[in-house]
């Protein structure tokens, strides 16, 4: 990690807006900070498509449109004709969440054609298959990962931002080692500074999904004074999916699966009890 | 000259004399403007084996090339000896007066001698005036204002001392634009000892901008930084800085009692968001700050502006005290009298330890807020119990025969994070030239705000870089004159491109950042020639000795040794602390 180049750090961000509450202003301020900092890509929800694209005319910076967002729970039919729309209107890149509820119920086969679906009304744009691993136990990641790459996803994502809690390097790890080297990863939800980015970037993330591009990227210029001591490891409890496990937004299943985590972990008598 | 005025001045209480004093290109280069510039021409005036509140102490009041330009640089720098540590002192304030000071076309004013009555100096666009203060010597810091300005235009802007500067207590403060203060060090009794109790202000002068269309857009990519950063674009606005309390409090480091705790149970009672819903009035801001951080507020009997973050603590958990109302009362009499209240706050708690430990004979107990008031106000004007108080922590210790009962380093009482919670933030404290101070490396912010990014708290691993890195910023920023909190959001690169838009000069970031490290060995070398060395890069013993035995921070001493070495070996100075000849030559000092 110590010889990242944090100049490639801009065009691996996804400057994203997804918050209910966004208007024009908002969005177009986006686009104009996209352009200046050089991200790879806007990141909107699909209402926002059409006028992201126009901000965006004439510049390298790439339209990207959720689909199914933030839950993953609509139709095929409505996911594919929403990713339909929003590359007819622009969008080079669709991020689609599948069907948390029928992956926890080990429905793979409807899964695997729900991203096809997609996949198949987004050509030519690429689509990322955000997993919300927050609600995923290893083994479903790992399955999800194998689903999204037989349906022809271009991208695996590990979340929507909006779930339980985001991206950890654990899971980016997982789903790398699992797509191989010729599937995109996506890292979102909780990359909020240069550290957590490089962090995920070694973990074999190849695009971060970030509101926080312009802080990251601010932050990132701190780096070359003294890149050894900033990255210094933090604790491995601080950077652990079950240390975020909570009980108030996690099924009860789940909730159990991280506190086992916990529990068996090595690091939990050496670090855990005193850090808080 | 764009951005400089060109034109630095002194005036000589003693004879009146008024001498216009040149710098060269080279000086201005190296050392900027506000705290750099003003520790160069402190250091050459005068020399360490001075009494602060001699007649020979000179005190310098100093703006930089962006003041009167962009987001928060209405501020000044004043640079002296300080009564309270003997060590160098900076000390910063903002509102207006720094802006307004600098269009009268000064880039800094060096104020040396002794007037043999009360005066206040007049400066407009044309001229520097030495006039009688006598009507307004006695009078608390409102009033002085009040008075000054009644005989003024609307534009001016006063900075002034109160009762305790006056009285020369050596934890006395500049107030200035009402309730703005230069808080730290004593520097306004250093101003009492001259007898001058005020400057005013009235300036119009344009200041010129190398390239004008730049500046625009840096000031707007500014407003985008500070938005887009959590810590500027939303804490520091929606609670001010008392949005700390919490945040601290449940680290498990919030100073308790004199530093015996880490937790303080009443937290949430004079936390950030209970002002807000309690004696909050709105918010107020500096020049063209976006942040406006700045509360103003009412109790039942008072209103005006704060308590900040560390007055909150200073005269809340440090005494155990949970009466918000009477905190901020307290907050509004220093302002009035002129005191800092860290220093203040910190002091008393102080005296409360060496009571409880059977140490001093006045009783003071936790939790009594029934005579805050009226200490703060004994502290100003020296009598009954304020006459021990005055004397701030350490001596205070001193003279009761508990030395190590004192919270300070080098003299200077320390603010509100328990170092036993931050290892790189006790290392700052001990490392820090004025004294236990947060502000000259606020490792606070990747410690505990992940800004730029989390480091680990109670890893000494990285820490001597991070800190040395951290003081060195600050010190190029604060030649900039600027804000702290821009830090946040803004990376020393972006400050050098600033620079370079407003001047027209070509600074590399290495070459800003070098001018902080330049800055900071000046000030070491002044403080060893003074007699300070590794000794004084010392934490009180309860830091290294004794646990925090609750919160979050339980369990936990520095571990000061260590870092320190490193620090030095980092920083180029010898094992005593004592930068080598060396390490000077190579920053051209």
């Amino acid at each position: 990690m110590k010889n990242f180049d944090v100049s490639t750090l801009a065009k691996m961000i996804d400057h994203t807006e997804l918050k209910s509450n966004s208007g024009e202003k908002k969005i177009k301020n986006l686009c104009d900070e996209a352009k200046q900092y050089g991200f790879i890509s806007v990141c909107v929800n699909p209402a926002n498509v059409e006028f992201v694209t126009k901000q965006l005319e004439g510049s390298d910076v790439l339209v990207c449109s959720v689909v199914g967002f933030p839950l993953g729970m609509n139709t095929t039919e409505i996911k594919a004709l929403e990713a339909k729309k929003a590359v007819a209107q622009g969008a080079s890149e669709i991020d689609m969440v599948i069907n948390v509820g029928a992956m926890r119920d080990g429905k793979h086969d409807f899964i695997r054609e729900d991203i096809r679906q997609v996949v198949q009304a987004s050509a030519p744009a690429h689509v990322k298959v955000i997993l919300e691993t927050c609600y995923l136990t290893d083994e479903e990641i790992v399955k999800s990962c194998e689903l999204a790459v037989e349906a022809g996803a271009h991208f695996v994502k590990t979340s929507t931002g909006f779930g339980a809690f985001g991206s950890f390097e654990h899971h980016v790890r997982l789903m790398r080692k699992t797509v191989g080297p010729d599937i995109g990863v996506k890292a979102s939800g909780g990359v909020s500074n240069f550290k957590d980015a490089m962090r995920m970037v070694d973990a074999g993330a190849t695009r971060l999904g970030t509101s926080a591009g312009i802080v990251i990227m601010e932050g990132a210029k701190l780096f070359k004074y003294a890149p050894d001591a900033w990255l210094e490891p933090e604790i491995p409890c601080h950077t652990c999916p079950a240390r975020s496990a909570s009980i108030s937004k996690l099924p009860k299943a789940l909730y159990q699966y991280y506190t086992n985590m916990c529990l068996k972990c090595d690091y939990r008598e050496k670090y855990n009890k005193f850090y808080e | 000259m764009n951005g400089w005025m060109n034109k630095i001045v002194k005036v000589d209480l003693s004879s009146g004399k008024q001498t216009i004093v040149s710098i060269s290109e080279d000086v201005r280069r190296k050392f900027i403007g506000g705290r750099g510039l003003g520790l160069k021409l402190y250091t050459d005036l005068c020399s360490a084996n001075i009494d602060a509140l001699g007649e020979e102490n000179a005190i310098v009041f100093s703006t930089g090339p962006l003041t009167g330009i962009i987001q928060t640089a209405g501020r000044y720098q004043v640079t002296t000896r300080s009564p309270l540590t003997n060590a160098i002192c900076n000390s910063s304030s903002g509102g207006f007066f720094g802006a307004i000071l600098k269009k009268t076309g000064l880039d800094a004013l060096i104020i040396t001698g002794k007037s043999s009555k009360p005066v206040y100096l007049e400066i407009t666009d044309d001229s520097i005036n030495i006039k009688d203060a006598k009507h307004i010597w006695g009078k608390n810091t409102h009033e002085t204002m009040k008075t000054l300005k009644s005989n003024s235009s609307s534009n001016v802007s006063i900075a002034c001392i109160g009762p305790a500067g006056e009285n020369l207590v050596p934890y006395a403060s500049i107030m200035n634009d009402k309730d703005r203060a230069a808080g730290r060090g004593g520097v306004g009794a250093v101003m009492g000892s001259k007898n001058l109790k005020a400057i005013t202000a009235n300036g119009k002068k344009e200041i010129q901008v190398d390239n004008p269309e730049k500046l625009k857009t840096m000031i707007s990519t500014i407003n985008t930084l500070i938005d887009k950063n959590p810590v500027t674009g939303k804490s520091l606005q929606l609670l001010g800085t008392s949005v700390l309390v919490n945040v601290v409090n449940a680290h498990g480091m919030y100073p308790t009692k004199n530093f015996q705790r880490g937790v303080f149970n009443d937290a949430e009672g004079t936390s950030g968001e209970k002002i807000a819903e309690t004696i909050l009035q709105g918010r107020s801001a500096c020049f063209k700050c976006p942040i406006a951080c700045g509360r103003k507020t009412k109790t039942s009997n008072r209103e005006g502006e704060g308590p900040e973050y560390e007055t909150v603590w200073a005269f809340g958990a440090q005494l155990g005290i949970s009466d918000l109302e009477t905190i901020t009362e307290a907050n509004y009499t220093c302002n009035e009298l002129g005191l800092d209240t860290i220093t203040a706050g910190s002091t008393i708690g102080c005296a409360m330890e060496l009571y409880e430990k059977g140490a001093y004979p006045n009783k003071m107990e936790w939790g009594d807020s029934s005579n805050l008031v009226k200490y703060v106000e004994d502290i100003a004007y020296r009598r009954g119990v304020g006459k021990d108080l005055a004397l701030g922590s350490k001596k205070l210790a001193e003279k009761y025969g508990r030395p190590e009962l004192a919270m300070q380093v080098k003299g200077m009482e320390l603010p509100a994070y328990d170092p036993r919670g931050v290892q790189g933030q006790a290392l700052s404290y001990a490392t820090s030239n004025r004294g236990g101070c947060h502000m000259q490396g606020y490792l606070i912010s990747p410690e505990i705000l992940g800004s730029p990014v989390f480091m680990d708290r109670y890893s000494i691993e990285g820490k001597a870089e991070i800190v040395a890195l951290f003081q060195d910023i600050s010190a190029a920023v604060d030649s900039l004159v600027l804000c702290r909190f821009l830090q946040f959001a803004i990376s020393i690169d972006t400050f050098k491109d600033i620079l370079n838009v407003v001047t027209g000069f070509d600074y590399s970031d290495v070459e800003l950042l070098e001018v902080g490290t330049r800055i900071y060995n000046l000030e070491r070398k002044y403080n060893a020639e003074a007699g300070l060395s590794r000794k004084d890069d010392m934490l009180p013993s309860r830091f290294m000795e004794e646990e925090l035995s609750e919160g979050a921070s339980r369990n936990r001493v520095v571990q000061l040794d260590e870092m320190l070495d490193r620090y030095y070996k980092l920083r180029g100075w010898d094992e005593n602390g004592i930068p080598t000849a060396e390490t000077l030559k190579s920053l051209g000092i």
